[in-house]
């Protein structure tokens, strides 16, 4: 009786140590273990049995089962660490191989200035508006203090539609207008805090001139700006958008719009080449013809204005040395603001 | 404009250099640059008589001249130009001299004949681009000076580039009076005296329109020499500010317009019939100009006319039938303001340009005209002899402009800095702008004649911190309160749209807002366009009426620089008529996706092409709240064309290009367009973070047979609408068509999800839920669940 038993665990361990997989185990498992497993069958011998005898056998009978459930246990645990273990060592993958999916744009270079011009004034206060690109002349030039026949219209060759009752705005200062009068219409008094980003054209097409590109305008009036006011803001906005001190001239010049004007040189020293002054924008206080023409007392209030041409920093800043790049839109020059 | 340092020393002479002048000048708003006239002096060139001028034994082309070069014996040179002869003086380039181009100058012998030296011509010394015969200077000139001696070859340009307000400084004078305003000198001047007259001819004068021309003054010259010369002083102050030599009555108008900002004109009396008239002309009239152009006029032009008709564009350019030639010996000479605004007018839409309309249409100082005069006729006198007769004189000189009250608060005000009144005193006082003090820090002031741009205030506050100095107003920072301005999150701003773009892969462009008409007509045939009525192509002759124009000429251009693929977009205005002519302009955001669906790489993806859908997920992605419908677009794919909508306002287009288009563009790869308005995908309201249900919600899976007619969206809007209160969402994960499916029908794949917010939904529940929408489907669409 007793040699059946042990002879059965003997073999049953060794069973247990040679099997292959979790399926042999559990099937080992259902073998011996079973309702009618070969372990469980030994049990029936207990009804033929002394008291006694009867309650040894089957402490040791017990005991088997303790050592084979453990021993089941045991095997596959081992064979889930060695599956596992192989399935770790196949799944190496080569790191060096480049990632799947798709890249991120870039936005225009001429966009991603305007957005930083504009983020800059934001944090001097200032509102971004926009308006119209095609414009009568009224807003254009008339209420700018640019009357027919002022030869000022020669320095800004126009593009005319519609038999000329229509043009394309030369420069973002009709936006200046558009707002005071928009103030004007609704009863609202400065102050005024504006800039105005957008496409301006003008009739002229070379190397350095495109008949389309980007100026922002900015607009500050209220009660006693002056022209030390301009200076400050100015240095101020080129410093933070050159990221350094920037060294800014004022120099007396002239737009209609403006009395006092300026235009605004700064020192720039591109590589290999000797520094010098670069004329970045021009300004001035809002001529007072420009306020009365819009309802503004220019007694009472006075302003700022300034225009800066877009496509002329983002070439500084970035170190682009031909227009005609911003708007060949050829990817590969693109890409490179990504 | 180009002005001789040497020159304007001689008015002003500030204690400086050329260069730090300039960049006085240019501090205080004339912009202006020194330049050098020549880059190299000649050396060992002199002036030289030529005494003898003999045939050359061996070359007919060639004479062998005597010369006295001021060496004490004569030279002899060989010299090929025709107009080389005895007695004329010229320049001479002796062995040893080297020539402004590098040449160097040797003893040498010349088909056998000794020469010492080389007869010169004004290229050859860099006087001139191109010139024949040699150069023949004053009979006066005195031989063995060098000719930079005598030509004052050692100066500087001041190269001026004038704003169109300083019209006072386009002259020696004004830049002269500039100067010693900046520096606090005084200029001088050359003395001009009235002539004493000694001729009674005379010319009658009558001006018909005294607003476009305020003041005319002339006078006779009688019998001058017609063989005068104009001397090598004045040939060379021209020539340093751009003017060639014509006529000394000519060259004499043009020096005292550079001297002193007057442009003048000179008549041949003998070609004048009758007395001068300033008149508007007559619509029709003709005049053929100095320049061989015949213009037709208009009662716009303003004319100086005679019995015979028009003679000159007033203020703007000569007739070719009245001014002086070779055979003159008696003229008229004007000297004339005029109204600046009717020139300017003329002249543009003539096109004419000239120094003269440049002046007079930047306002000619209006007290001028008489100093002008009397100093031409002294120039001619000097230069041509003549008989000079009375001045006649129309309208009236101006001394001062308009009173301009000037308050030292505003000059405060506007330039932000304080300055002394005895500063403001003493500063405009350098400009001669006349100040009465009318109370503490308030003035009247009359700025003089030469400026006409001053006219109120704010010009003086300019003149007050032009002359103290931009640089020296200390910037301040603004102090006072602004409000805060919107941030809104209901319309939301350009740049978070185009970042969902640029995340997805996108590209932004920008492309010129005037595109080919040939490329729109085929895009948006439908469009009303706006063509340019100047435009500087025809590719660019109309204003775009889509984004799609750009997107697809970009495409074509990077497929031509071998780009595989492409997602590109673009934001801003399209442009078209309204019928009743008024101009709109609309924000768009346009894209474009051509070639390949993914980059090239290396795994599982099929390799495929972008299709209808790769397009339709990236608009929902920067926007979901609205939906297609099939509708047809001239320039789409008839069966991959669709209108998007939000409720029922339509707000774009998104579909395959057609493949007509297509091929006709010779574009092989699919293209796939869309374009919504900007407006409407601005438009949305703020989020809300509403609560989630904690509950296990249930799902069920159907698959719906229904007609190929039945759009995707016609069937998950009768799933929602009878899916009961608990559907929370239905999704197709699957399209099949095929073996088990009859033809002309799909079996539709739903996903559904039923969830209750507070407990779990029982089988029942859901049982219900779906037998009702199968209900729906087969009433509303004809459609029936698959087994």
């Amino acid at each position: 009786m007793s040699t059946d038993l042990e002879s059965l665990q003997t073999q049953a361990l060794a069973e247990i140590e040679s099997a292959s997989d979790p399926r042999a185990i559990e099937q080992l498992r259902v073998d011996l273990l079973g309702k009618k497993g070969r372990v469980t069958e030994l049990l029936k011998q207990l009804g033929g049995m002394a008291p006694d005898a009867r309650k040894a056998f089957g402490e040791r009978v017990n005991l088997a089962k303790e050592a084979l459930s453990a021993a089941l246990s045991s095997r596959a645990r081992t064979l889930e660490d060695a599956a596992l273990d192989a399935r770790i060592a196949a799944e190496t993958v080569d790191v060096t191989l480049a990632g799947r999916g798709e890249r991120c744009g870039a936005l225009h270079p001429v966009t991603r200035t305007i957005r930083r011009i504009e983020a800059i004034f934001a944090s001097m206060g200032f509102e971004t508006v926009e308006g119209p690109e095609i414009e009568d002349d009224w807003h254009n030039f008339q209420a700018l203090n640019i009357p027919e026949s002022h030869p000022a219209r020669a320095m800004q060759d126009t593009f005319y539609a519609l038999d000329g009752s229509r043009l394309l705005r030369t420069h973002t200062s009709p936006v200046q207008i558009r707002t005071m009068e928009k103030y004007r219409d609704s009863g609202r008094q400065p102050p005024i805090r504006i800039i105005c980003p957008g496409r301006v054209y003008r009739v002229d097409f070379d190397r350095t001139h495109s008949p389309m590109f980007h100026q922002v305008e900015g607009l500050y009036i209220a009660e006693n700006v002056g022209l030390a006011d301009l200076k400050h803001d100015l240095q101020r906005f080129l410093t933070l958008f050159f990221e350094r001190e920037a060294e800014a001239l004022f120099r007396p010049s002239y737009f209609p719009f403006v009395e006092p004007g300026a235009d605004v040189h700064m020192k720039w020293s591109a590589p290999g080449q000797p520094e010098r002054w670069l004329e970045l924008l021009g300004c001035g206080i809002v001529h007072p013809n420009v306020l009365e023409a819009v309802d503004i007392d220019p007694e009472r209030y006075s302003g700022y204005a300034f225009g800066m041409g877009v496509e002329r920093l983002a070439m500084l800043r970035y170190g682009v040395d031909d227009l005609r790049l911003f708007f060949n839109n050829d990817l590969r020059f693109l890409e490179q603001f990504a | 404009m180009k002005l001789s340092e040497r020159w304007l020393r001689e008015w002003v002479n500030p204690p400086v250099d050329a260069t730090s002048w300039a960049a006085k000048l240019n501090m205080a708003g004339l912009e202006c640059e020194a330049e050098p006239l020549h880059e190299k002096l000649p050396r060992g060139v002199v002036v030289a008589r030529i005494l003898s001028a003999q045939p050359h034994p061996q070359a007919d082309r060639l004479r062998v001249c005597e010369v006295d070069a001021g060496t004490g014996t004569p030279l002899q040179i060989v010299c090929g130009a025709a107009n080389a002869r005895a007695g004329i003086l010229v320049p001479a380039a002796l062995p040893g001299a080297e020539l402004p181009g590098g040449l160097r100058i040797e003893q040498a012998k010349l088909r056998g004949v000794d020469s010492s030296g080389m007869l010169c011509s004004a290229s050859e010394l860099a006087l001139a681009d191109k010139s024949e015969g040699l150069l023949e200077l004053d009979a006066s000139a005195v031989p063995g000076t060098p000719i930079e001696t005598h030509l004052a070859l050692a100066d500087q340009l001041l190269n001026l580039e004038l704003t169109p307000n300083r019209g006072d400084c386009l002259s020696i004078a004004g830049v002269a009076r500039e100067t010693a305003a900046l520096y606090g000198l005084q200029a001088c001047s050359p003395a001009i005296e009235p002539a004493t007259v000694s001729s009674e001819a005379c010319v009658a004068l009558s001006i018909e329109d005294d607003k476009g021309c305020p003041h005319y003054v002339g006078r006779v010259i009688a019998d001058i020499q017609p063989d005068a010369r104009t001397p090598d002083w004045m040939r060379e102050r021209l020539r340093r500010s751009g003017i060639r030599a014509i006529h000394p009555v000519v060259d004499i108008t043009n020096y005292v317009m550079i001297e002193l900002g007057q442009p003048m004109h000179g008549f041949d009396l003998a070609r004048l019939n009758g007395g001068i008239r300033v008149r508007r002309a007559r619509a029709g009239e003709t005049l053929k100009l100095l320049n061989e152009e015949t213009v037709t006029l208009s009662p716009d032009d303003l004319l100086i006319a005679d019995a015979s008709g028009p003679l000159v564009l007033a203020g703007i350019m000569g007739g070719e039938g009245s001014g002086v030639t070779a055979a003159t010996t008696s003229i008229f000479l004007e000297s004339a303001c005029f109204d600046a605004v009717s020139i300017a007018h003329s002249g543009r839409r003539h096109k004419l340009l000239s120094d003269s309309r440049y002046r007079n249409e930047r306002g000619v100082d209006p007290a001028l005209q008489r100093r002008a005069l009397e100093r031409a006729t002294a120039l001619v006198l000097q230069i041509c002899g003549g008989q000079p007769g009375p001045v006649v004189e129309a309208g009236a000189a101006v001394e001062r402009g308009p009173a301009i009250r000037l308050r030292s608060a505003q000059v405060a005000r506007l330039l932000g800095h304080t300055l002394d009144n005895a500063d403001i005193e003493t500063l405009l006082g350098r400009l001669d702008i006349a100040l009465q003090r009318e109370a503490d820090g308030v003035w009247t002031a009359h700025a003089p004649s030469w400026r006409p741009d001053l006219r109120i205030e704010a010009d003086l506050v300019e003149e007050i911190g032009r002359l103290y100095g931009y640089e020296r107003i200390p910037p301040r920072r603004y102090a006072a309160a602004l409000p805060g301005f919107a941030v809104t999150e209901s319309t939301l701003p350009t740049a978070p749209l185009a970042q969902r773009l640029l995340g997805r892969g996108y590209q932004e462009i920008i492309t010129y807002s005037f595109v080919d008409p040939a490329l729109q007509a085929k895009l948006d045939p439908e469009a009303r366009t706006i063509r340019l009525d100047n435009p500087i192509a025809e590719t660019m002759a109309v204003m775009r009426s889509s984004l799609w124009p750009g997107l697809v000429a970009t495409w074509i251009h990077n497929r031509q620089r071998q780009q595989p693929r492409a997602r590109l977009f673009e934001t801003g205005a399209v442009y078209a008529l309204n019928t009743d002519g008024t101009v709109h302009e609309t924000q768009r955001l346009g894209g474009l996706l051509a070639g390949s669906a993914f980059p090239e790489q290396w795994g599982a993806r099929p390799v495929r092409n972008f299709d209808f859908f790769d397009a339709r997920g990236d608009l929902e992605a920067i926007d979901a709240s609205w939906h297609c419908i099939a509708a047809p677009h001239p320039a789409l794919h008839p069966g991959q064309s669709a209108r998007l909508y939000r409720g029922t306002v339509p707000i774009g287009w998104l579909g395959a290009l057609h493949p007509r288009l297509a091929a006709s563009m010779d574009l092989v790869e699919s293209v796939l367009l869309f374009e919504i308005d900007m407006a409407a995908l601005r438009d949305r309201a703020a989020p809300r973070g509403e609560a989630v249900p904690e509950v296990p919600s249930s799902r069920r899976d159907l698959a719906i047979v229904v007609s190929e007619q039945v759009p995707a969206q016609a069937l998950l809007d009768v799933v929602r609408a009878c899916g009961g209160p608990y559907l929370a969402s239905a999704v197709i994960f699957d399209v099949y068509r095929g073996s088990g499916v009859p033809a002309g029908h799909k079996s539709v794949a739903l996903g559904l999800i039923f969830q209750h917010a507070s407990r779990t939904l029982n089988v029942a529940e859901v049982d219900q839920a779906v037998t009702e929408i199968a209900a729906g489907v087969n009433t509303q669409l004809g459609g029936s669940l698959r087994g």
